[in-house]
């Protein structure tokens, strides 16, 4: 017999028509774009960030993806700069990556915002702490899953009244989140009738801290709160150090503890104590699980509180996904409001008013554990306390 | 205050060990190079690695000599061949280099940050005007001096410095005179990038690592350069301690305004000196 293009086309139809599988098209990939702080101050927040969000995207597909999808993540570097997160998220959204999630910054954060909806896109935060993500410049396409400004004060308050120092000094970056906790740790502490004795913000990525220590010195402080992250927490904590302000002021504060950070200081960070807003040794269900599947991939190692934040994000993007059946950001959007998820910390309701998620948080020390400085909890505060109600300052536009 | 005084001879004895660097390379190769940065940076490294292993002293010997090899090579096989090319070739080029740097070193020693301690014999606090101050900022005051110092005379009363000094006025005039400005230019290239080696170790007890660590200093440095003058060493030295004393007193007194100060001290000194704060060669 001769083969012609109406026997091909037949053949074609037939085995298309025999198995299924073939005429329908795969289900649509979860496609989340990472706009991260890879390099710069702020460059091991962003490292963090990518390795929980690898980890959570290869677990989900080696499982069969999530509700038959699978998960595909692209990177962009923004250097913790809030204009190039715009443009590196707006490049990821336009090529299809529309489910954002974790830039460092705040600024970051706020500067996406606004776009979202032009950009056909979600954002879902896990790092920034200002509290007008969720506040006044919240948005109907934007999330949080990590502890704003607001919820660490909400433990720093009953902490605050437990102490015995009666004036404070505040070092703080000059970044959107560094001035909201600066301003509120200040608030907290006057309304507490504490002094602060000096408040000072120090440039994203400074390099010498010896002028700032030298007027907490002279300031005559007892206390001092810092709020500062990444590279800069490491290099005042070790400068500080040197000029023995640390054995001198009882020294306290917000992401200045955090895993890697500590890690790197080592000795330097003994003594310190602060909000803990996540900790490997925590013992739901849902994160022992998670560490023991974080150690069998990266063995010798636990993970970090900024690691679990981003991994939060993919757990709430997933179920999301799941509920709505669908990748498209609308749709992903209103799955997420006013759900319940199971996290690491356990159930968490996302909040409808302000798209809050609402986790315990947690307030502790630098111990030592097996020879290796650590954060270590020793105070919860459950996530109705922790998360006071929303003020109305969120009106979701968009 | 003198504390506050002391710090700012601190950074703008670091600035100025940076910036000399870059002086010369600029000096005797017309080389604005972008690239200075991740050498300060990968001199912090290389002090780092050899520190953990045979402590800092030899850190800050294998930190300048690894970085002076590194800057021989960069003049043989970068500056020379594209000395006569459009000096934004050669700009552009050491900014690729940077880039480069940047990701061996995250490639080499990852991207988690990294400290080192001071020396034990540095290590600690003295007593002044009431409160404390590191030894170790005393000693990074006494290393910028010894560099100014060591590089003063060296200029001044040999008979290569006269040469450098020359061929940084005057290449093609020093070059018809006998002088070997090839052979000139690699060795004082090498030192330039040694001293960033020098600079990158003395930092490392005062900053986490990083591989970005080059870029905030080096825009501080090309503000020292600019401010006293493109190829000036005393311009230089002089730009260094002001820009120190500057940011200082700034973050004291006007500390919304501190980062600005320096740059707005450029513009002023540039409209008012558009070459510097003292000519070339000085």
């Amino acid at each position: 017999m001769k083969l012609n293009r109406r026997h091909l086309l037949a053949g074609a139809t037939l085995i298309t028509a025999a198995r299924p599988g073939l005429s329908r098209a795969a289900k649509e990939p979860i496609r989340i774009g990472v706009p991260t702080a890879l390099t710069g101050p702020y460059g091991d927040l962003g490292n963090q960030v990518k390795r929980a969000t690898d980890f959570a995207a290869e677990a989900a597909n080696a499982a069969g993806g999530i509700d038959g999808r699978q998960v595909e993540v692209r990177y962009l570097d923004t250097e913790g700069r809030a204009d190039l997160a715009r443009e590196q998220g707006e490049k990821l959204a336009l090529s299809g990556y529309n489910l954002l999630m974790s830039t460092i910054a705040s600024g970051e954060g706020l500067a996406i915002g606004p776009q979202l909806l032009r950009w056909n896109a979600i954002y879902i935060s896990t790092i920034n702490k200002a509290d007008d993500i969720t506040g006044k410049a919240c948005n109907r396409r934007m999330f949080r899953v990590n502890h704003p400004d607001s919820s660490d004060v909400a433990v720093v308050q009953p902490w605050l009244k437990q102490q015995k120092q009666r004036t404070w000094a505040i070092q703080a970056g000059d970044t959107a989140w560094g001035h909201n906790s600066g301003m509120s740790f200040s608030r907290a502490a006057q309304e507490d009738g504490r002094s602060v004795e000096a408040e000072q913000y120090s440039p994203f990525g400074t390099n010498d801290y010896a002028p700032y220590i030298q007027k907490i010195v002279d300031s005559g402080a007892e206390g001092l709160w810092v709020a500062l992250a990444g590279r800069d927490a490491i290099t005042f904590a070790q400068q500080a150090r040197q000029f023995g302000l640390l054995d001198k002021v009882f020294t306290a504060g917000v992401s200045f503890i955090a895993d890697n950070q500590v890690k790197t200081l080592g000795d330097a960070a003994k003594g310190i104590v602060g909000i803990i807003n996540y900790s490997s040794t925590l013992d739901t269900p849902g994160n022992q699980a998670f560490v023991a599947a974080w150690q069998k991939k990266y063995p010798g190692t636990t993970p970090t509180n900024f690691e679990a934040e981003a991994y939060v994000g993919t757990e709430v993007l997933f179920q999301a996904v799941k509920k709505a059946g669908s990748v498209q950001p609308a749709d992903v959007g209103r799955a997420m409001e006013g759900t319940t998820f199971a996290t690491i910390f356990g159930g968490a309701l996302l909040r409808k008013e302000d798209h809050q998620l609402m986790t315990p948080n947690y307030f502790g020390y630098v111990g030592i554990v097996d020879g290796v400085a650590k954060p270590i909890i020793n105070m919860t505060v459950a996530a109705d306390v922790a998360f006071p109600p929303p003020n109305g300052s969120c009106k979701l536009a968009g | 205050m003198l504390i506050q005084i002391l710090n700012g001879l601190v950074y703008g004895g670091l600035l100025y060990v940076l910036a000399v660097g870059l002086v010369l390379i600029f000096g005797l190769r017309r080389v604005v190079n972008f690239a200075h940065g991740s050498l300060f940076m990968i001199g912090a490294y290389v002090g780092y690695t050899v520190t953990a292993v045979a402590g800092f002293w030899a850190g800050l010997i294998a930190s300048v000599c690894v970085l002076t090899a590194i800057g021989a090579a960069l003049d043989r096989f970068v500056f020379r061949p594209l000395q006569d090319e459009d000096p934004i070739v050669t700009m552009l080029v050491t900014f690729g280099l940077l880039l480069v740097l940047e990701d061996a070193a995250r490639t080499i020693w990852g991207k988690e940050f990294l400290t080192v301690q001071p020396p034990a014999i540095l290590s600690g606090v003295v007593h002044l005007a009431g409160t404390s101050f590191p030894v170790y900022r005393l000693a990074v005051i006494g290393a910028a001096i010894l560099v100014a110092g060591g590089l003063s005379l060296w200029l001044r009363f040999s008979r290569v410095g006269l040469y450098v000094r020359a061929s940084s006025v005057d290449p093609l005039t020093t070059g018809m005179q006998g002088v070997d400005t090839d052979r000139l230019s690699a060795m004082v290239v090498a030192i330039g990038a040694g001293l960033a080696g020098l600079s990158g170790t003395i930092s490392a007890p005062l900053v986490a690592l990083s591989p970005s660590m080059g870029g905030s200093i080096l825009i501080d440095s090309f503000v020292v350069v600019v401010t006293g003058g493109l190829g000036s060493f005393t311009g230089a030295f002089i730009a260094a301690m002001v820009i120190g004393q500057l940011h200082n007193l700034g973050v004291v007194f006007v500390p919304a305004a501190a980062s600005m100060i320096p740059l707005v001290l450029m513009v002023l000194v540039l409209i008012w000196r558009p070459g510097g704060l003292v000519k070339a060669g000085a």
